[in-house]
């Protein structure tokens, strides 16, 4: 059967895996130790298990078998409840949050419930430690409802609003002070019966107050405020088992052993994604993935998908999860073993099929490798490898993937379709940390490009007049408290077209829309296809009269527009306003920018200085003229 | 169960926690192991109460002096266990 291809699967490089096999590598002195602890700090669910592997890592540090610390992050705990043992839990879930190393977490601990005055006071212990993140467990007994449950509505609710707005004023003075990133943990839903079912007919009970105090909070939080979603995880795991009171009485815990690592882990998700994108492709098996069935053996008529049959349904809704994912800005890709034709039959004449050729980007199916089917799609859409994640129900393929393209997520699907919906949805490789309406229309943008690859393809003349038909029009503007998301996301996840590589929060971008000693903009273009959103992302701090670019990116999707020759027409104009007479330009080389390696000479910079670090250029700003291009400029960054 | 049953069971419960040799003898306590902190005295306790399917009382570990006495609240908590 074509779907069933006979393949050599290589050895595992890891072979052992869980709790006995880390314990067997540290007592070997093995360096798979390493990716061992993280693969099984990652699927640890019970505290025991959790403070086992701490315990292992502190024992493999101490006989130093050897691992790259690729990050350190500065965390404080403060709180309502005793922060012992919770830190060392998050400490352990932030080091696993190292792709290829570890990631060493020093962890502030406030004292038992004296978060309000560590936060207040400015010379806490608190802001000598100067954290990069803060992590506020407020207290439940400050989240109660003071006057009567038959109080009015609006009184009630405007109670909850005033402590939503309590808590986000303390994150406000804390971030204001530090210019940490702010994980703020809300309410935990109320365990207990009492009062009854009149608990959901007045605002004024715990369990109704809680809830609407974490809604007003989720909903009023500014940028550098992450919720922690205590609510959420809690009801997923079943309130009662996330409440333990022998430990709140004999050691003031909070949460219940196994939920505090729930809350761990979400914490060191959260501090993942402050560092690192979320993926933005996912590739698609077909066979038994998005129908149940072979094409070529089983034919439109045979495969299941749709329908009056369970299993028929259950395909469809894994579709339509797909679909809702495509919808936020998730770009779909096929990866299949097949003849074209038969692979694209279904989506072109399937009634039941809830995905269509124009929903995804790229589509390889041929009878490659599924290896260098992927390189194919991150190829075709202009994407690093490590944006991508693949989804198959053939361990074979996945493991294949696994070993040739370990840079890729997988997802191995199985072994019942009822449960691919859930497996998708719970991935968690897709969560953006905010939609910006760039999102949403980025699987449009996407099949612009292909339009405008099929464009050149046809036409066949030359470069200047496909530009010039393209009618492009470009914004520049200086950095805006509304474009901060986009551009973060931006600085956070570029790598190819980025001449520095330097990352920023979003707090450290805000800070940059009212700093003096830097200029900064942002460009959006648009072209007849339609609107690419925030493309390009320009930040130059200016000393005396040398103007130093520190940040230069541009998303790859409009490579060979000439927008980087309106950037630097752009550069040059600001720092003459600025009294600057030479830009000076680094580059500095990683694994994924070499595109750019070049990007500084073309534009005009003559070289000033080159090692292995970085190359300096310069360009002078009195002798410049500025770049012809065919590209409009409709607003240009600082002008009403 | 006696108490040198109940020791000898909650031996690989401190192997697991400790990873390291630790004797489990009716004298030891948490002063004669240099490792033994409040963090791995909550794993312990959550070790041994998955072990023997007991639940301790709010307090009570908290008073025993030894692991002697440890092993009698286990057999006294098993006891009941067993007539429920």
């Amino acid at each position: 059967m074509p779907g069933d291809i006979e393949i050599a699967v290589p050895e595992r490089t890891v072979a052992k895996s869980g709790i006995a096999g880390v314990r067997s590598l540290l007592a070997a002195r093995d360096a798979a130790f390493w990716p061992a602890l993280r693969e099984a700090t990652h699927s640890a669910r019970d505290f025991s298990e959790v403070l086992s592997l701490a315990t292992m890592r502190k024992k493999a540090l101490r006989a130093g078998i050897p691992v790259e610390i690729d990050r350190t992050i500065r965390l404080a705990i403060v709180g309502g409840s005793s922060l012992y043992p919770l830190n060392e839990l998050v400490e352990q879930m932030i080091g696993a949050a190292s792709t290829t190393g570890w990631w060493q977490a020093e962890i502030f601990k406030g004292d038992f419930d004296n978060y309000i005055s560590e936060i207040l006071d400015p010379e806490s212990e608190l802001y000598a430690f100067r954290p990069d993140v803060l992590f506020l467990i407020p207290s439940s007994q400050r989240c109660v409802y003071q006057g009567a449950l038959t109080d009015a509505r609006e009184q009630q609710h405007a109670a909850a609003i005033g402590t939503a707005d309590d808590l986000l004023a303390l994150a406000a003075t804390a971030h204001d002070r530090t210019g940490a990133e702010i994980i703020v943990a809300n309410y935990l839903p109320a365990p207990d019966f009492d009062p009854g079912p009149y608990r959901v007919r007045s605002l004024g009970t715990d369990w109704s107050f809680r809830k609407m105090v974490n809604l007003e909070l989720g909903l009023r939080v500014p940028s550098y405020v992450h919720i922690c979603d205590a609510e959420f995880l809690a009801t997923q795991r079943g309130v009662t088992n996330c409440y333990d009171a022998r430990a709140w009485f004999e050691t003031k815990q909070l949460y219940a052993p196994d939920f505090a690592v729930d809350i761990a882990r979400e914490v060191a998700t959260i501090v993942r994604s402050l560092h690192k994108a979320s993926k933005k492709v996912l590739a698609l098996d077909l066979d038994n993935t998005l129908w149940g069935g072979v094409i070529g053996d089983d034919g439109m008529t045979g495969i299941e998908i749709g329908g009056t049959h369970a299993r028929g349904e259950a395909f469809k809704q894994f579709q339509l999860a797909i679909a809702q994912l495509a919808k936020r800005g998730v770009v779909l890709a096929v990866c299949s073993k097949n003849d074209y034709k038969n692979a694209a039959e279904p989506f072109e004449k399937h009634p039941e099929m809830v995905l269509r050729l124009t929903d995804i980007a790229s589509f390889q199916a041929n009878w490659e490798p599924k290896s260098e089917n992927l390189k194919r799609i991150a190829d075709e859409l202009n994407l690093g490898l490590d944006s991508i994640v693949f989804v198959d129900d053939n361990p074979a393929e996945i493991e294949i993937v696994n070993q040739f393209v370990p840079q890729i997520e997988t997802i191995l699907l199985g072994p019942d379709p009822a449960q691919y919906a859930a497996q998708l949805l719970n991935c968690r490789h897709f969560e953006p940390r905010s939609i910006t309406s760039d999102d949403l229309q980025r699987g449009e943008q996407y099949q612009q490009q292909a339009a405008r690859a099929q464009a050149m393809g046809s036409s066949g003349t030359d470069m200047a007049s496909y530009l010039a038909s393209l009618d492009m029009h470009a914004v520049l503007s200086e950095f805006t408290p509304v474009d901060v998301p986009r551009i973060s996301q931006l600085i956070n996840k570029s790598n190819q077209f980025n001449v520095t590589t330097r990352r920023r929060s979003e707090a450290e971008v805000e800070a940059l829309i009212a700093d003096p000693a830097h200029y900064a903009y942002s460009v959006r273009l648009a072209d007849r296809f339609g609107d690419n959103g925030l493309i390009s992302v320009v930040i130059v701090a200016v000393e005396g009269a040398t103007a130093t670019v520190d940040t230069w990116l541009m998303s790859c999707r409009v490579l060979k527009r000439q927008m980087e020759d309106e950037v630097v027409n752009e550069m040059v104009r600001l720092a003459a306003l600025r009294g600057a007479d030479e830009i000076i330009g680094h580059y500095l080389p990683t694994e994924k920018n070499s595109m750019v390696r070049d990007l500084f000479p073309r534009m005009g910079f003559s070289q000033v200085e080159e090692n292995p670090e970085r190359t300096t250029w310069r360009l002078d700003v009195n002798t410049f003229t500025p770049r012809p291009t065919h590209i409009q400029i409709d607003r240009r960054a600082y002008e009403n | 169960m006696t108490q040198t049953e109940i020791l000898a069971k909650m031996q690989p419960v401190f192997d697991d926690v400790f990873l390291d040799d630790v004797k489990v003898t009716p004298e030891l306590s948490a002063n004669d192991v240099e490792e033994w902190d409040s963090l791995l005295q909550i794993s312990l306790v959550l070790g041994v109460e998955k072990a023997f399917g007991v639940r301790f009382r709010v307090g009570e570990v908290e008073a025993t002096k030894n692991l002697g006495e440890f092993a009698d609240l286990i057999q006294r908590r098993m006891a009941e266990t067993a007539k429920a």
